[in-house]
C-alpha cells in the first residue's frame, strides 16, 4: 500500500474536526472545500522532495483546526444574543424608571431627590448605551436617541426653573417618548438582531 | 486592516480576472490555512470575493472550490491597498515595532 492513503486519511480526519467546530449549514461544505485541497497539495510538483509534500498537507489540515478554534462556535452565538437580549432588557428598564421619575417631577417640582433619582436612571441607561454604541452602524442611532434625552433633561431643568409652567412637562414627555420611538423603530428595522446593521468596511 | 488581508488582497488582485483556490492563494499570499479562509469567508460575505465548484476533468476528482474578486471587490481591494500603503508611508518606523504588514 503507497504511503499516501492513510496520510489522506490523517489529512482528512483533522479537517473533518476542523469542520465540527463550524455552524452545520456550512459544515459538509467547507469539508468538501478543504479535503479537495488535500490530494492536490500532496501532488504540487513545485514542493519537493515528497515527505516535504506530506508535511505541508498534514500542516494545511491540521492548521484548518486553528482556524475554526480560533472562529466563535455555535453555542458563543447563542450566548451573544443572550446578552444582546439582556442589554436590551436593561436599557428598558432604564427607560421606564427615566420615565417614572419624570412623572414624579411633574408632580412634585420642588422636591430635589426626584431629580437626584432622575440623574441616576439616566446613568442606568447610558451603561447599555455606551456597550451598544461599540457595535459597527450604531452611532446615528446612539445619536438620534440621546439627542432628544438630552432634550428631556433641558426641560426638566427648565420645569424646575418654572414648576408653574405645564408646557416644559410636555415637552419633556414628548422628547422621551421620541426617544423610545426611535429606539423601538431601529430595533423593528434590525428584526431583533443587534449589531445587523453592520459597516461596508473590508473586514480585518 | 491587517497584514493578512492586505495579503490576501493583494494576491487576488495580482490577476483579478483568474479565478483561484484555496492552496493557491495560500502559497501567494503566504499564509496558513487557518488563516485565509476564515477570511476568504468574510470577504464572500461582505459581497467582495465571489466563489465557484470547477467541473471535476478526471473521473473521481474532487472539484475545488475557487474564488475572485467581484467589481465592487476589485475597487475595494485596489482603494484599501492604496490607502494601507499611504498610511505606512505616513507613519515613521519605531524601532523594536513589527513593520505594519509583516505579522502574519
Amino acid at each position: 500500500m503507497k504511503p499516501e492513503r492513510p496520510l489522506l486519511r490523517l489529512g482528512e480526519f483533522l479537517v473533518r474536526q476542523a469542520c465540527q467546530r463550524l455552524p452545520r449549514e456550512v459544515r459538509e461544505e467547507r469539508y468538501r472545500e478543504w479535503a479537495a485541497e488535500l490530494p492536490a497539495i500532496l501532488h504540487d510538483p513545485q514542493v519537493r522532495p515528497a515527505p516535504r509534500r506530506a508535511v505541508r498537507m498534514l500542516a494545511y489540515a491540521a492548521d484548518t483546526v486553528r482556524g475554526t478554534a480560533m472562529t466563535p462556535p455555535v453555542r458563543g452565538r447563542h450566548r451573544a444574543t443572550r446578552v444582546s437580549a439582556g442589554l436590551d432588557l436593561f436599557l428598558a428598564v432604564g427607560l421606564v424608571l427615566v420615565a417614572w421619575d419624570i412623572w414624579d417631577i411633574m408632580r412634585a417640582p420642588g422636591h430635589a431627590l426626584n431629580y437626584l433619582q432622575l440623574t441616576w436612571a439616566l446613568l442606568l441607561v447610558a451603561y447599555p448605551l455606551s456597550i451598544l454604541v461599540r457595535s459597527a452602524g450604531r452611532v446615528t442611532v446612539l445619536i438620534s436617541i440621546s439627542s432628544p434625552l438630552a432634550g428631556v433633561v433641558v426641560s426638566l431643568w427648565n420645569a424646575a426653573q418654572a414648576p408653574g409652567d405645564w408646557v416644559n412637562y410636555l415637552w419633556a414627555a414628548f422628547l422621551f417618548l421620541c426617544s423610545l420611538a426611535i429606539w423601538l423603530a431601529d430595533r423593528w428595522a434590525r428584526g431583533g438582531h443587534p449589531g445587523s446593521a453592520g459597516s461596508q468596511r473590508v473586514p480585518g | 486592516m491587517t497584514g493578512p488581508l492586505e495579503r490576501v488582497l493583494g494576491a487576488l488582485l495580482a490577476d483579478p480576472a483568474a479565478p483561484r483556490y484555496g492552496y493557491d492563494l495560500m502559497k501567494a499570499a503566504g499564509l496558513p490555512s487557518g488563516t485565509l479562509y476564515p477570511l476568504l469567508a468574510r470577504l464572500e460575505q461582505q459581497g467582495l470575493v465571489v466563489s465557484a465548484w470547477e467541473t471535476p476533468q478526471q473521473e473521481g476528482q474532487r472539484p475545488r472550490k475557487y474564488y475572485q474578486l467581484t467589481a465592487g471587490g476589485i475597487q475595494t481591494a485596489r482603494l484599501e491597498l492604496a490607502q494601507a500603503s499611504a498610511r505606512r508611508q505616513r507613519a515613521p518606523a519605531r524601532p523594536g515595532r513589527p513593520v505594519p504588514g509583516s505579522l502574519g
